[in-house]
């Protein structure tokens, strides 16, 4: 018996089409793998069953009957909740407060019951990470705690239908395994989960059934059986056939344009000593947290540099602000794209000129001709799919933001291009063409700097990878030969 | 002790204790029942008004209406009674009653219609300034001496004016154990969050409008019963300074930090600011200025400590 059915789901922002006539049933004590490549439709779809935006056309069918929710507490009356990817919580409230935010314990006189309250925080959280402080303020904790905080409420609300958006992306192995056992628990009590990933192991191991969506539209679904499929969900995926070898495009490796020589943030720690010349591609690796985008940092003016010496070109600098970097042609695209990299409810025209506004000869003017042929330059060389140069960044796909984030700098003369992440959260499709526009600036004579916490982002890309601990190189291979269990292996500081 | 650091307090309360040893140290008789209880009386209103602004701030959003409110809520005490013949407390009544409404207007305005508080409380404040007009062309009326009488004495050896104060902030603490106070807290520090997990935020907005216009309409009380005349330019002043008392208390003006107990702080502090300006001998042309060069110190205080501890 399906508890809620969505039948020909339609979604628009403004020109652009998020969802066209995507479908999904779900079923009590069965788990839906909903996947699907970046920009796909997943996390509309979700917030259009939760109730937190209204579809356009298209019908939710709730214990077979039609519904209309008129908000998020409608919906989470019907007993439909949600995780959300990002974690959506009050920061400055405890986590005990943020999980019975809205649906808080009375007590005698209608008072907020605080010791109930806190117990049953302490056990909800418990089962996901034991010994979690629940006094802590929600916005103290790093993005992995706010995520558990965020589906221990979904799952505190004892949910007939539990939405999980992507909620293992941050999580560690230990967590993502407690995680599972709840999911399990819950489903046996009959409820219905939607599991979004990108993680294929992890769809395997705990989808009963999966539905995947491309351009707004359901392509396919099935049972999982005994193992998934993983060449017919890529395929669906994406659209192709096949995923064929990348050809690697030829490129001249030229002079050194930086000289690392024990760079830290701080004196005392462990310095960084490494060059990079110009067309090369080198790689950042090693378990997250050890100091690579700290180095990043330091190189794109971010930080002051602690100690040690850097040279651009054979001269030292030593930067005080992104400015300063900026001006030699060194440039970051960071980690955080929403916060860091863009101005998000601003137009793709205006967040690829922001940086060459500043380096204007005459920067009290805005030659709107010459910005907007530059837009389309950009727009075409990086192939970022949009209506057009006035379309708002934030309405585009993750993927295509990024390529924003490593549009603005193209005006700027790139002799250094740093990249924190740039692919994390991305699809599959997208993070093929993220890395080929990076390898085309290469190929033009960029020095590349790449860090990616992913390994298998690295290899096959680089010319040589560095392999980072605690602050410092500590591993260091040619990017031909090099194998993922090699630099593993590195990483944890011990030798191969 | 770990709420009053949480509440980001300890900064504003270093503060009124540096000031108040100031002023005790400049006039020797403040520690006197007398001196402390006429000054607690002067302060009541501000520190209402305060109280309400903070109310409203910690909501995400803000009120310069709150001055122009005190005004025709004073205007409107002081004429009721001639206008249409009622006593003291059938005029106290409908005062309150206009209180309400204007929160509710105020609240409707910014919650629902979605206006931008900054703008709209500016234009509704031209309003409430109107109305006092209205009430009292110029200055005058009367408001029966029995409230001065009252305002000025004491219940068990405790001024009036302080368990008013204590009464009012108290019930706001009160509501911290209920749902609504607290949800009140969560729509100022992320609505979008707020939104999501169910709270209805244009509901919480609206009814945190109207606790903060109940303590602006204390505020008028005390106020008149000390002039025991109407004046629609008497709550002017109001506004400007129940945002620098809110500033002062270590309230964060994008909303969902901080405690109304800071914004009493800092109100008290002001006051205390303007007595030692007074008792220092500074020549009255000069008071201004020392007064905006003491709170600027003032602010850079607090702000300094207070970012040490967070970071």
């Amino acid at each position: 018996m399906s508890i809620l059915t969505a039948r020909g789901i339609v979604k628009r922002f403004g020109g652009v089409v998020a969802l066209n006539g995507a479908e999904l049933a779900l079923t009590a004590g069965r788990v839906v793998g909903l996947l699907g490549a970046n920009g796909s439709g997943k996390s509309t779809l979700s917030a259009i069953l939760a109730g937190e935006i209204a579809p356009d056309g298209g019908e939710l069918l709730f214990d077979g009957k039609p519904v209309a929710h008129r908000s998020p507490r409608a919906a989470r009356a019907r007993g439909i909740v949600i995780a959300h990817q990002h974690p959506s919580l009050a920061p400055d409230l405890p986590v005990w407060e943020n999980l019975f935010l809205g649906a808080e314990l009375r007590g005698r006189l209608g008072l907020i019951d605080r010791r109930a309250s806190r117990a049953v925080a302490d056990d909800a959280l418990a089962r996901l990470a034991p010994g979690f402080d629940v006094e802590r303020l929600a916005g103290d904790l790093s993005s992995a705690e706010q995520q558990l905080v965020e589906i221990a409420r979904a799952m505190l609300r004892k949910p007939r239908v539990l939405i999980l958006d992507e909620p293992t992306a941050s999580l560690a192995r230990a967590e993502v395994d407690r995680l599972f056992a709840e999911i399990r628990r819950l489903t046996q009590a009959g409820t219905a989960t939607i599991f979004i990933s990108h993680r294929l192991a992890e769809v395997a191991a705990i989808c009963d059934d999966v539905a995947v969506l491309r351009n707004g539209q359901t392509v396919g679904t099935w049972s999982v059986g005994t193992a998934l499929d993983h060449a017919r969900v890529l395929s669906l995926m994406t659209g192709d056939a096949g995923i064929a070898a990348r050809d690697r495009p030829a490129r001249d490796i030229g002079g050194v344009v930086i000289e690392a020589d024990g760079i830290a943030v701080a004196t005392g720690r462990n310095g960084a000593t490494f060059s990079l010349r110009r067309g090369e591609i080198v790689g950042l690796a090693g378990l997250q947290g050890q100091g690579q985008e700290e180095i990043l940092e330091t190189l794109a003016g971010w930080r002051r540099i602690g100690a040690g010496r850097l040279r651009i070109d054979g001269a030292e600098v030593a930067p005080r602000r992104p400015r300063d970097m900026i001006r030699r042609g060194v440039c970051l695209v960071p980690g955080d794209r929403h916060r860091q990299g863009l101005f998000i409810a601003q137009t793709v025209e205006e967040n690829l000129d922001y940086p060459a506004a500043g380096f204007r000869r005459r920067p009290w003017l805005l030659p709107f001709a010459a910005i907007r042929r530059e837009t389309l330059a950009t727009i075409a060389r990086l192939a970022i799919k949009t209506s057009g140069p006035q379309q708002p960044v934030g309405t585009l796909s993750g993927g295509n933001q990024q390529k924003v984030v490593i549009g603005k700098w193209l005006p700027m003369a790139i002799k250094v291009l740093l990249l924190s992440d740039p692919a994390k959260g991305v699809d599959v499709h997208a993070k093929g063409e993220i890395f080929a526009a990076v390898e085309s600036l290469a190929a033009a004579g960029a020095g590349v700097l790449l860090y990616a916490s992913d390994i298998q982002e690295l290899l096959g890309r680089c010319d040589r990878i560095l392999v980072i601990y605690d602050g410092a190189v500590v591993g260091a291979f040619a990017g031909e030969s090099v194998t993922e269990y090699e630099v593993l292996a590195a990483s944890f500081g011990r030798a191969a | 002790m770990r709420a009053i650091r949480r509440a980001g307090l300890l900064p504003s309360l270093g503060m009124l204790i540096a000031v108040f040893a100031i002023n005790a140290w400049l006039q020797p008789d403040l520690l006197t029942g007398g001196s402390l209880s006429s000054n607690i009386a002067t302060f009541a209103p501000t520190i209402l008004v305060s109280a309400a602004q903070a109310i409203i701030v910690l909501s995400g959003e803000l009120d310069l209406s709150v001055g122009t409110g005190v005004s025709m809520l004073n205007c409107a005490l002081a004429t009721l009674p001639e206008l249409a013949g009622w006593g003291i407390w059938p005029s106290a009544a409908a005062t309150l009653g206009i209180a309400l409404a204007a929160g509710t207007t105020n609240g409707v305005l910014v919650a629902y219609l979605r206006l931008p508080s900054l703008i709209v409380t500016f234009a509704t404040s031209a309003i409430w300034f109107g109305v006092a007009l209205i009430f009292r062309p110029q200055p005058g009326g009367s408001v029966s001496e029995s409230a001065s009488d009252f305002y000025a004495g004491s219940l068990g050896g405790v001024p009036i004016a302080l368990i008013l104060v204590l009464l009012a902030i108290g019930a706001w603490s009160a509501l911290q154990r209920y749902p609504l106070g607290r949800q009140i807290l969560a729509v100022g520090s992320n609505p979008i969050a707020a939104f999501h997990a169910g709270v209805d935020v244009r509901w919480v907005k609206l009814r945190g409008y109207c606790i903060a216009w109940c303590l602006v309409y204390l505020s008028s009380l005390a106020i008149s019963a000390q002039t025991l005349s109407g004046d629609a330019r008497l709550g002017l002043p109001y506004t400007l300074t129940s945002i620098a008392a809110v500033v002062i208390g270590g309230i964060s003006l994008a909303g969902g930090r901080g405690s109304v107990w800071g914004a009493a702080f800092g109100a008290i502090t002001l006051g205390l600011i303007a007595n030692v300006i007074y008792f220092a001998g500074i020549p009255s042309i000069y008071q201004e200025f020392f007064k905006g060069v003491v709170i600027c110190v003032a602010l850079s205080f607090t702000f300094i400590v207070g970012r040490r501890r967070t970071a």
